[in-house]
Parts: C-alpha cells; structure tokens; sequence
C-alpha cells in the first residue's frame, strides 16, 4: 500500500509541475496539492499493513485526521505570519526609498559616474541595482527601479536583451541577501514548534559569497556583449506616474539609506524590522521629508498603503505555501518507501544533480522552492541531509533560475515587456547564464557544507 | 486613514490627438531642446543656459549635415540616398506597442530598421483626424528613416562630428572622465530630418502621434511632459 501512496503522490507531483509550467494559478494549484498531500497520506495511514514500514514511522503514522489538518490548514499559514509582517515592512522601506527620490538619486549619480561608455556605466548600475535590492523586495521596487535604470542603459547603445537580462540578474543577486525573501525560504524550515531550523546568519555566510559572484558574472556578461553592435533607437517612453516622479536629488549622506537594514543585521545583529524603521525614518529625515507630525503621518501612512499593495499579488501564495510544505511532512514516509532507495544519500551526487538540472527551477519547476520545489524539498527532507546543506542547495536555482531569469517571475516579464526583448531571446541569455552561476555556486555549497 | 479622506491618485487628462499636435507643432527648437535633455542621462550636469545652447549647436550640426547630403546626391529619395551611403535598410512589420514604443533604430555600423507598424497605425490617425492640416504633406517612413540616416552618417564621420566630439568633463580634478552627450545626437538627428524632408515642425512631434497609435493615455501623459519639459506648463512634481 505504501508504494501505491507514494507513486499517487508522485503522480501528483508530477500534475502539479506540469500545470505550472503551462501557466496555472499557482496559488489554487498548491491549495488543491495541500488537500491530495493531505488526503493521500491520511488514508495510506488507515490502510497500511507492511509491519517493517509501520515499525519504522511509528510516530508519522499516528497522526490523527485532527491533527493533520490543524497542522496543514491552521498552523502552516499561522506560522508564516512572521514572515508576511517582514515583507510588509520591507516594501514599505522600498517605497520610502523611492518617494524620496533616493533610489533615483543613487541611479543618476551613478550614471553621471560613468558617463557614456556603455560597459562601465552598465556595470555600474548593475551593482548600484544589486545594492538596492539586497533590502528592498517587491515588483513594485523592480519595476520603480527598471522606469529609471532600463532607457539608461538603451540609451547607451546596449542592446536590449542585455539591458533586460543584466538588470534582472542584478536584482536577483541583491536577493541572495535580501531579508525579506530570507524569511520566506526560512518558512520551509521550521522545526515541530514553528521555530526556525535555518537562521540568517547562516544563510548570509554563503549568500554574501553569493551575491558577489552572480554579479561577477553580471560584469562578464555586460563586457562581453556590450561590445556588440551599438544601437540607436528612436522610442518613446510611458512618462513615469506622477506619484513616482518626485525629484533625483536627494543628498548625498541619505545614499547609504538602502543598505542599512541589512548592515545592521549583518554587522550588529539588530532586527530585520527596526532594521527596516531605522532606514526608512534616516531616509525621510535626511530627505527634508520630516516637517511636520500631521505631514510625517500622511507620508508614512501613504508609503505603507502603496508598500502592501506592491505585495498584496504575493501574499495569496505565500500564504497556501506552507500548508502544502506542512502537508509534504505527512508525505515523507511515503517518499522514503518509494524513492529512499533510488535518491542517493550522497552529497556530492545531490550537488551535481543540482547543478545539472539547474534549468528546472524555471518554470515553477521541481527545483524552485517558488514552484513544485516544495515537494522536491519534502523528499529530500526525508532522506535526512542536513538543513545547512540542504537550503542552499535548493535557495540556488530558486534564487537564480526562477527570481533572477525565469519570465513567470511577475517583473521579469514586465521587463522583457517593457524593453520589448522576445522571450526567446531573453531566455536564451538569462537561462544560459543562470545554469553558470548555478554550477558556480553549487560547486560552492558542496566545499562549504556537503 | 481613521477618518481622513483618502488621497485620490491623479487621473491621466485626456487630451484631443488635433489639440496635442496643433500645440506640438508650434513648438520651437529650443523648446523641443528642454525635452531632449529631460531624457539625457547627464541631465543635472547642464544650466538651462547650457540645454538652449546645445540644443541650437546641435540642430546647427544636424542641419548642415542634411545640406551636404542633399549636394551630394541631388534629387535622390532618402531611401535611395541611405542605400548610396552604404547602409541597409530593414522594415519589418512586428508590432513594438508597450511601455517604451520602438519606431526605428540604427544599429552600427550599417544597418537601419524602421517598424512598419507604427507607421500603419499613425498614417490611419493622419487620416481620421484630418492631421494634415497641421503637418502638411510628408511621408512617414521617409521621416523616420532620415532620422536614423543621421546616425548612419554620425557614425561614418564619428571622429570629426560635433555630436560625437563634444564632451563634457566628468569628475573632479585630478581625475577625468569626459564624456559624450546623448542627447545631442537625437537633436541633431530630428534637425537633419526636418531639413532634408522640408518640414516645417520639429519631428519629436512624432513622438506622441506615434504613442498615440499604441496607448492614449501614455500619449496624453507624454504630450503633458513635453509641455513641462519645454516650459509652456508647470512641473506638477
């Protein structure tokens, strides 16, 4: 019977990979995973007879119909609510930064910097946008950024697909540190008490290694195809709302603003959240913004309003996310039955894998923890590697192959929208360069923790 | 929020395609300068004295460049003359609508793409709204392919032409990094076109005709900015 469980919940796994790569709603497609997830193992655990297979998941078999669905439907999304305040303070800091004027500010100098040699000014920006994003989440962020940077850099003569390719790049370096999305890959590896089994100082102490060698690899990318044929195009461009038009001169001390949650994380261990308020309120204060109680209030109720709506498209999934990573444990002794034989316990093996199949992680496939990589994750769990070893090895190709490069990422395809690169195109560079940066950093992960 | 109303967000004006063209066309060459620096890069670099200077060197440059052209190959089409001057020309008929409308493009060394599809979609606008009262008779494609016939020439003169050899310094002394000035190659190109075409309005005009084919509302919103941008209306920031 558990053989029969486990190739139904493989099937399933299987229908859920499929569907998002043809574009379903992933929100209701997890939702409706969460409920087989559930049901499966449930009645696996009323029908199972092999003594050896009871015997050796006594505990995980025991587990009452109450019990499984509290745990699934009640406390996976309760237990992401600590998540969910972080990306609302988060996108409200990327608002603040964009309504003073500094992300715009940090972009003109940058450019002013460089001037019109089309390399220098592009990688420049690059690391100026990865900066940016190391703190700030949100497409509302991307795009309020993407406005700015991606005529610069046409306007330079680089070639589109470039433009677009080597921006998204740069952002999703930034998120190899980012806060905000730390704590939603942290959401997928909590202990029984909700607590977290993989910290962010853990995380960083490869993600920094991270973020500089995807821009590494930005810079190549740039100096190599920027050398191409140089193209000037005559275009119009949508006039950025008024909303967002709000001057690129802040001064030059509210600069650093960006950067400061999460050097006050790294360096003094000071919280994500009033890591978020300190930066935010520097921002405002170095800004001039601060005149008035009445006026202060106005702005920041304005900046958080604008900064949930920015996550509001994100939430949904966030939310049914963890009832399907809660209903994935009722599902590991049924995958070790299945797969414990076949999945070698080797990391090594794990880690070529990975690196080869780093293409996977695009469309929603099984090897982004924003797609079916959930249950990828669930299985390996099962197999019993280490956290610190197995959240690298599955946060890579999310990290890169799906927020950096896949066009189901919400302001990917605005991007190559925007800058009216084919798909094709932008998929040929962004995917080609992600799998690089994907061995690259697997070949890190294995020296560092396998 | 508790009890305050709730600020509305401004709603896009929508303006008549004749009243926008007939306000664009009257625009002078140094209005339709303050809109070229409004995208240069190196914007904040430059006085207001500085914009309205380059915007006349500029246009002087792209004018006399259509002068020589025209002498040297005398009654020839633009097409024809682009083809003599070693460069391709490609019209294709994708469709470019979205956030940032591609109408054509020079690619170096050589080769000239006009998109067919703006073309179609504004010539029909012409049509309907009786255009031609205010831009007289011109053809579109010829237009635009002056335009990027410019830069065909800009590039084969790249080592004299003054839209590639002025350059403005940078950085702080004892270091140096001159660079060019974006802006005043388009300027010169709009010029240049203007002159071998013998139109009598600047083509930047073109830049909300053709928006307005894809997205009116980013049309209006562009019309508004190039009125802030050359001075006739009040920056709303």
């Amino acid at each position: 019977m558990e053989y029969v469980i486990g190739i139904l919940l493989l099937v399933s796994f299987f229908g859920l990979a499929v569907y998002a790569v043809k574009g379903g709603n992933l929100m209701l497609g997890i939702f409706v995973m969460g409920i087989i997830w559930t049901v499966l193992p449930m009645v696996g655990n009323m029908l199972v007879t092999n003594p050896d297979f009871i015997a050796a998941n006594k505990d995980a078999i025991s587990i009452t119909w109450t019990e499984a669905l509290t745990n699934v439907f009640q406390s996976g999304p309760e237990g992401w609510g600590a998540t969910l305040v972080n990306v609302i303070f988060g996108a409200w800091f990327g608002r603040v930064l964009m309504n003073t004027g500094i992300a715009s500010t940090l972009i003109r100098t940058t450019t002013e910097l460089g001037g019109d040699r089309p390399a220098i000014t592009c990688i420049l920006l690059c690391i100026v946008t990865t900066a940016c994003f190391s703190s700030i989440f949100g497409a509302g962020a991307v795009v309020a950024i993407g406005v700015i940077v991606l005529p610069i850099f046409m306007s330079l003569g680089i070639p589109k697909v470039l433009a677009a390719c080597s921006f998204m790049l740069s952002v999703g370096a930034g998120m190899f540190v980012n806060p905000v999305l730390y704590g939603q890959y942290s959401a997928f590896f909590l202990d029984e008490n909700g607590e977290t089994l993989y910290p962010y100082d853990q995380h960083v102490s490869w993600g920094i290694y991270a973020l500089l060698i995807q821009v590494a690899v930005v810079i190549i990318l740039v100096a190599v195809f920027s050398r191409k044929k140089k193209v000037h195009s005559w275009a119009a461009t949508t006039p950025v709302a008024k909303k967002n038009r709000r001057g690129d001169n802040a001064p030059g001390i509210s600069l650093i603003a960006p950067i400061i949650p999460v050097v006050l994380l790294i360096a003094f261990d000071v919280p994500i959240i009033l890591g978020f308020v300190i930066g935010s309120f520097y921002a405002l204060f170095t800004c001039g913004k601060i005149k008035s109680w009445g006026q202060t209030c106005r702005m920041v109720n304005k900046d958080f309003f604008d900064g949930v709506v920015d996550t509001a498209p994100l939430v949904g999934f966030l939310l049914m996310l963890p009832m399907f990573n809660k209903a994935a444990e009722l599902c590991v002794p049924y995958f070790n039955a299945l797969l414990g034989g076949i999945i070698p316990n080797n990391t090594l093996v794990i880690s070529i894998a990975f690196a080869a199949l780093s293409l996977m992680g695009m469309f929603r496939g099984p090897l982004t923890l924003f797609g079916c990589g959930a249950a990828t994750l669930g299985i390996l769990k099962g197999i019993g590697f280490a956290t610190s070893y197995l959240a690298p090895l599955i946060i890579i190709p999310s990290t890169v192959m799906n927020v950096s490069c896949c066009i189901t990422q919400s302001w990917i395809i605005w991007g190559v929208n925007y800058t009216k690169v084919s798909t094709k195109d932008f998929l040929k560079m962004s995917a080609v360069t992600g799998w690089i940066i994907c061995i690259i950093l697997q070949a890190m992960v294995y020296v560092m923790f396998g | 929020m508790f009890g305050r109303k709730k600020e509305q967000e401004p709603v896009q004006r929508e303006y008549p395609l004749r009243e926008m063209i007939q306000t664009l066309v009257e625009l002078s060459e140094e209005q339709w300068g303050g809109y070229a620096f409004y995208h240069e890069p190196l914007e904040r670099k430059f006085t207001e004295e500085q914009k309205k200077e380059y915007a006349r060197l500029a246009s002087a440059c792209g004018r006399e460049e259509a002068v020589l052209l025209r002498e040297k190959f005398p009654g020839e089409s633009i097409r024809s003359m682009a083809e003599k001057s070693g460069l391709k020309v490609k019209l294709p008929d994708m469709p470019t609508g979205g956030g940032h409308v591609i109408f054509a493009q020079f690619t170096e060394p050589d080769e000239i793409v006009i998109y067919r599809d703006c073309i179609k979609k504004a010539e029909v606008l012409i049509k309907e709204e009786g255009l031609n009262e205010y831009l007289g008779a011109f053809r579109l494609q010829d237009l635009l392919l002056a335009h990027e016939l410019f830069h065909g020439v800009e590039y084969q003169k790249r080592e004299t032409i003054f839209t590639q050899t002025e350059r403005i310094e940078l950085w702080k002394k004892p270091f140096s990094n001159r660079s060019r000035i974006l802006c005043l190659s388009e300027m010169a190109a709009m010029a240049f076109a203007k002159e071998l075409l013998c139109i009598a309005w600047s083509p930047y005009v073109m830049d909300v005709l053709l928006m307005y084919g894809y997205e009116k509302t980013a049309a209006c919103a562009l019309y508004e900015e190039i009125l802030e941008a050359a001075g006739v209306r009040e920056r709303e920031d």
